[in-house]
């Protein structure tokens, strides 16, 4: 336990000074940055403390903010996107899930790539809606969204390898 | 208190949520200068909708303090219209001269049913009011003042079996008297004029100069119909009145500021 603990706490700076202070300032195509570091609150323990994941992701976005300068929109939304993530797991892995330790063990692949799918999409879709915050721009934002969940996706499909790798 | 905790630990992760929340869009607030006009003008569009609405209300209760100032500018207008009356018909300059101080009033009871009819206005004698003083309305004669107290004054309306008021021809100043038959408060008998005179329906019949009470000119009504009687020299004059008696609110009372001149006058011719 102590040590999970101090595993998360390790992964937590890790993925965030990763995030701030590489993944943001890729720019791949002039607009698209990995969100890496909701590998956090996707690998975070599925039978873990929700309300403590609630502060962490909100912390998660705070810092992550004042370190790039943001306006807030990670903030918002990976504040959200730990608050939806219990309704989310029971809606891709059925009510009786039993999957305590990650799901990278025991878990069908296509109820994994829904998990992955949706978190990943939920969040970019809140993070650009707050970012921009108009109708004006919903071109702008489903185009950022579906390109960034992309480029994110794929990035965290590659870091579950070294996740697992690293737990066993 | 119980169930009011248990129902906090049932919800806790939500309420969490929404406190962050707040945090959150409140530190979006002050980061971004985009986020912050928007969130301002939203905050604008509600609170001139709610300013509105309370601005409604409060005009709406507002209604009986407005009313009283237009009344009260009414009196000042009315005053006007009539300096400005006696300036433009100069044919019977010299009672027309006579000055009249306004008053405005509003009715506080009024009837039109009986054979008697009075009214009470809401000034009294702190107000200035004083004994036989003419009442107008905007457009029309309304009676005299009988009775004045600190701060009501009762009014014999034009529909009294027992008031007659000299009225005149606006066309040619043939003049008679007014009087109320008792059975329609919007019909009244001009008697008294000599057959001497031509008289179609519908002529105007203003109030005459030869009241102490009333300038002359004000408007009272038109000729209904009327009836030349062969033997005698007068008509039988019905007419209609301009004004409806029985849906007044405010009214004006006149003060003839020389009535004591005239009446050393005609104390002295008598």
């Amino acid at each position: 336990m102590t040590r999970d603990n101090l595993i998360s706490i390790f992964r937590f700076f890790l993925l965030l000074f990763l995030q701030s202070f590489l993944l943001n300032k890729i720019n791949f195509f002039g607009f698209i940055n990995p969100n890496l570091y909701l590998l956090f609150i996707i690998v975070y323990r599925l039978d873990g403390n929700a309300t403590l994941l609630i502060i962490l992701g909100f912390a998660l976005g705070l810092l992550l903010d004042l370190l790039t300068l943001g306006s807030g929109g990670h903030t918002i939304a990976s504040l959200s996107i730990a608050f939806l993530r219990p309704f989310i797991i029971r809606f891709s892995f059925g009510v009786n899930y039993d999957v305590p330790m990650g799901m990278i063990e025991g878990s069908l692949l296509t109820q994994r790539l829904l998990y992955l799918s949706l978190m990943i999409f939920i969040h970019h879709l809140l993070l650009f809606n707050v970012i921009y915050f108009s109708f004006d721009n919903i071109l702008t934002i489903l185009k950022s969204t579906v390109f960034s969940s992309l480029f994110t996706f794929i990035l965290v499909y590659i870091s579950f390898g070294l996740f697992k790798e690293k737990n066993d | 208190m119980r169930q009011l905790i248990n129902a906090l630990i049932k919800y806790k992760n939500t309420l969490l949520y929404l406190c962050l929340l707040i945090i959150s869009v409140v530190f979006l607030n002050q980061q971004s200068f985009y986020h912050q006009s928007i969130f301002s003008n939203v905050a604008l569009v509600f609170s001139s909708n709610f300013n509105l609405a309370g601005k409604n209300v409060s005009n709406y209760l507002d209604l009986s303090e407005s009313n009283k100032k237009l009344a009260a500018e009414n009196t000042k207008l009315k005053a006007l219209e009539l300096i400005h009356f006696n300036e433009q018909s100069p044919n019977n300059s010299v009672i027309d001269t006579f000055g009249f101080e306004v008053f405005g009033a509003r009715i506080i009871k009024n009837s039109y049913n009986r054979a008697r009819n009075y009214l009470i206005i809401d000034q009294g004698y702190q107000n200035g009011i004083e004994l036989e003083m003419g009442v107008i309305s905007s457009d029309g004669v309304i009676g005299i003042i009988n009775q004045v107290t600190a701060d009501f004054s009762s009014v014999i309306s034009i529909l009294n079996r027992d008031l007659k008021i000299n009225a005149s021809f606006k066309k040619n100043g043939a003049y008679g008297s007014l009087s109320w038959q008792g059975n329609h408060p919007k019909r009244m008998k001009l008697d008294d004029v000599s057959t001497l005179n031509p008289v179609m329906e519908g002529d105007t019949i203003v109030s005459g100069g030869m009241s102490d009470y009333f300038p002359h000119g004000i408007p009272i009504g038109k000729v209904f119909s009327f009836e030349k009687p062969e033997l005698e020299g007068y008509y039988e004059i019905e007419i209609e009145l301009f004004s409806n008696l029985t849906q007044k609110e405010f009214v004006y009372v006149l003060k003839n500021k020389k009535k004591d001149q005239l009446n050393q006058l005609k104390n002295d011719s008598g």
